[in-house]
């Protein structure tokens, strides 16, 4: 018990400290979060102007797309909370910092987690999903009960896991490889990019990669098609839209057993 | 005034380029599928329409063929001035023989001339090997939207040019860079083609320099416009470049005055 409590003790003042380094400048930090807010609202805009020329997308509203958009930018905001370290870890192995990490008696994924979480761009991408979802959750035609709303916590659960286990699995790669900045563009912010529109309407092997490979659909598409039942949802198995929390959990717990595995061959890059 | 030195600067920053062979060709690769991707979008909007408000689904092809492939060409550096006051390289730099503003030209053009030959070219065939698009209308047409291109890289980096100036006085200027390629993105017709913008978005885009960067040479290639029309946009377009320009060069001034480095 007393060692929970000083875990969790410790967690608080990593996340104190973050807070005041980023408040040493306080207007940078609020246009920082706006940056963030705009960039990520850019997508959304895009695709608002365009469906004021066009009514809907393969049968989906705007209301629908931003239904879907939501899911993606509620589940990213939760995650660099926990992720951040991990989603920079290249930079922090490339310069030595992983060493210290090492050096103290604490468990390496809590560190990683705690002392990185970037509560700023979280309040920019997780702002733009819980207005998203205002705007959007009323007009999309979904009875909000126990079960819808206990599904959607499970998704968003889900969703995290999916992109957290992401995150470990490129962050476990370079233990191996010096350089992975560009196996993560591509095909994670890349993907990410067009996440937000209904996979149906892309080419079979762009829906490979976005179902299989990096599975962004188990993370808005098929929850979303949950609660919506668009007509596309024909041409996948139904069963994918109970998927969500166990592609989540599994591939956190794979991610987990490659990470576990590979620290132990870690070597610095020394200097 | 010498060119030379400029040149060798052009050079350099061309050859800086291709030290990253691997992160380039993801680049290219990312350009493609970017392209891709819209094509599809709205290969699903049309839905076997043959035109919408009397676009043609290959003339939107033919918008974001160029409209991205020039962004590839164009990128440019906005933290050329804010990396230098930040490390106080700007103070010896200020000390040589030659323009600053010259040479944040000369690195930018060199970087351009790499992208031009490297990616914009291999992304082009591509793209257009799989999905096609117009040709242009005529070769006079071809010629003056090759121009009307290079205005457009003037107003965009006149754009940056002119808020990197606000480095002076900001200790970060990450969150106002990025808020700028927003409008950048959204107004240029990069993401959407500006033909579908709703009624008052166009009309607030008209007195903005946004649209002179992709969408004016898109517009002059696919023989949209009249002789006169293609003569009123480049003179809108030098319009803009000499504004911003200008504006720069008056912060410019200012800045200078201001400047204090820290250490060095």
């Amino acid at each position: 018990m007393r060692v929970k409590n000083d875990t969790m003790h410790l967690a608080g003042v990593y996340t104190k400290m973050i807070f005041r380094s980023w408040f040493q400048y306080k207007v940078d930090a609020i246009l920082r979060s706006l940056a963030v807010f705009c960039r990520e609202a850019t997508g959304i805009l895009v695709i608002y102007f365009t469906l004021t020329k066009f009514d809907n997308l393969n049968g989906w509203n705007i209301y629908e797309l931003l239904f879907l958009f939501s899911l993606l930018f509620v589940t990213y905001g939760i995650l660099i909370i926990f992720f951040t370290g991990l989603r920079d870890f290249g930079g922090t192995v490339r310069n030595g910092g992983f060493d210290r990490y090492i050096l103290r008696p604490r468990g390496l994924l809590f560190q990683l987690i705690f002392s990185n979480a970037d509560w700023f761009a979280a309040v920019g991408h997780g702002g733009l999903g819980i207005l998203l979802f205002l705007l959007s959750a009323g007009k999309v035609g979904v009875v909000w009960n126990g079960i819808t709303i206990g599904y959607y916590i499970v998704t968003i659960i889900g969703g995290v896991l999916i992109q957290g286990a992401v995150f470990l699995f490129l962050a476990t790669l370079n233990i191996y490889l010096l350089e992975t900045n560009s196996i993560k563009e591509l095909f994670y912010w890349n993907a990410r990019k067009f996440a937000g529109y209904p996979i149906s309407i892309f080419h079979k092997a762009i829906q490979f990669v976005m179902i299989y490979v990096v599975p962004f659909a188990f993370i808005n598409y098929f929850p979303a098609q949950f609660l919506l039942r668009k007509e596309d949802m024909a041409q996948y198995p139904e069963v994918y839209m109970y998927l969500t929390p166990f592609v989540g959990v599994g591939m956190y717990l794979l991610a987990y057993l490659f990470w576990r595995k590979s620290i132990k061959h870690y070597k610095s890059s020394g200097n | 005034m010498r060119l030379s030195p400029y040149l060798a600067f052009a050079k350099k920053s061309f050859l800086q380029k291709s030290a990253y062979r691997f992160n380039h060709l993801m680049s290219i690769l990312n350009t493609i599928i970017r392209i891709f991707i819209f094509w599809e979008i709205y290969r699903t909007l049309y839905g076997g329409r043959t035109e919408v408000d009397g676009i043609t689904m290959s003339m939107v092809t033919t918008n974001f063929i160029l409209s991205l492939g020039l962004e590839a060409v164009f990128g440019v550096d906005d933290y050329y001035l804010p990396n230098r006051i930040r490390d106080g390289s700007i103070a010896t730099e200020l000390l040589l023989p030659v323009s600053f503003h010259g040479r944040m030209l000369a690195g930018n053009l060199g970087n351009a001339l790499f992208q031009l030959i490297f990616h914009f070219i291999p992304a082009f065939a591509v793209t257009v090997l799989a999905i096609g698009m117009e040709a242009p209308a005529s070769p006079l047409v071809f010629l003056a939207f090759l121009f009307s291109a290079l205005l457009g890289y003037g107003v965009l980096f006149g754009i940056s040019f002119l808020m990197q100036m606000l480095s002076f006085w900001l200790l970060n200027v990450w969150a106002i860079m990025t808020i700028k390629n927003v409008f950048v993105n959204v107004l240029s017709g990069a993401m959407i083609p500006l033909w579908f913008m709703p009624d008052w978005m166009r009309g607030i885009i008209r007195f903005s320099p946004f649209s002179s960067i992709y969408f004016t040479p898109v517009q002059i290639y696919l023989g949209q416009l009249s002789g006169r029309e293609i003569l009123f946009r480049f003179a809108t377009q030098g319009f803009w470049i000499a504004v911003l320009l200008a504006g720069g060069a008056v912060l410019w001034k200012k800045g200078q005055r201001k400047l204090v480095v820290q250490g060095g």
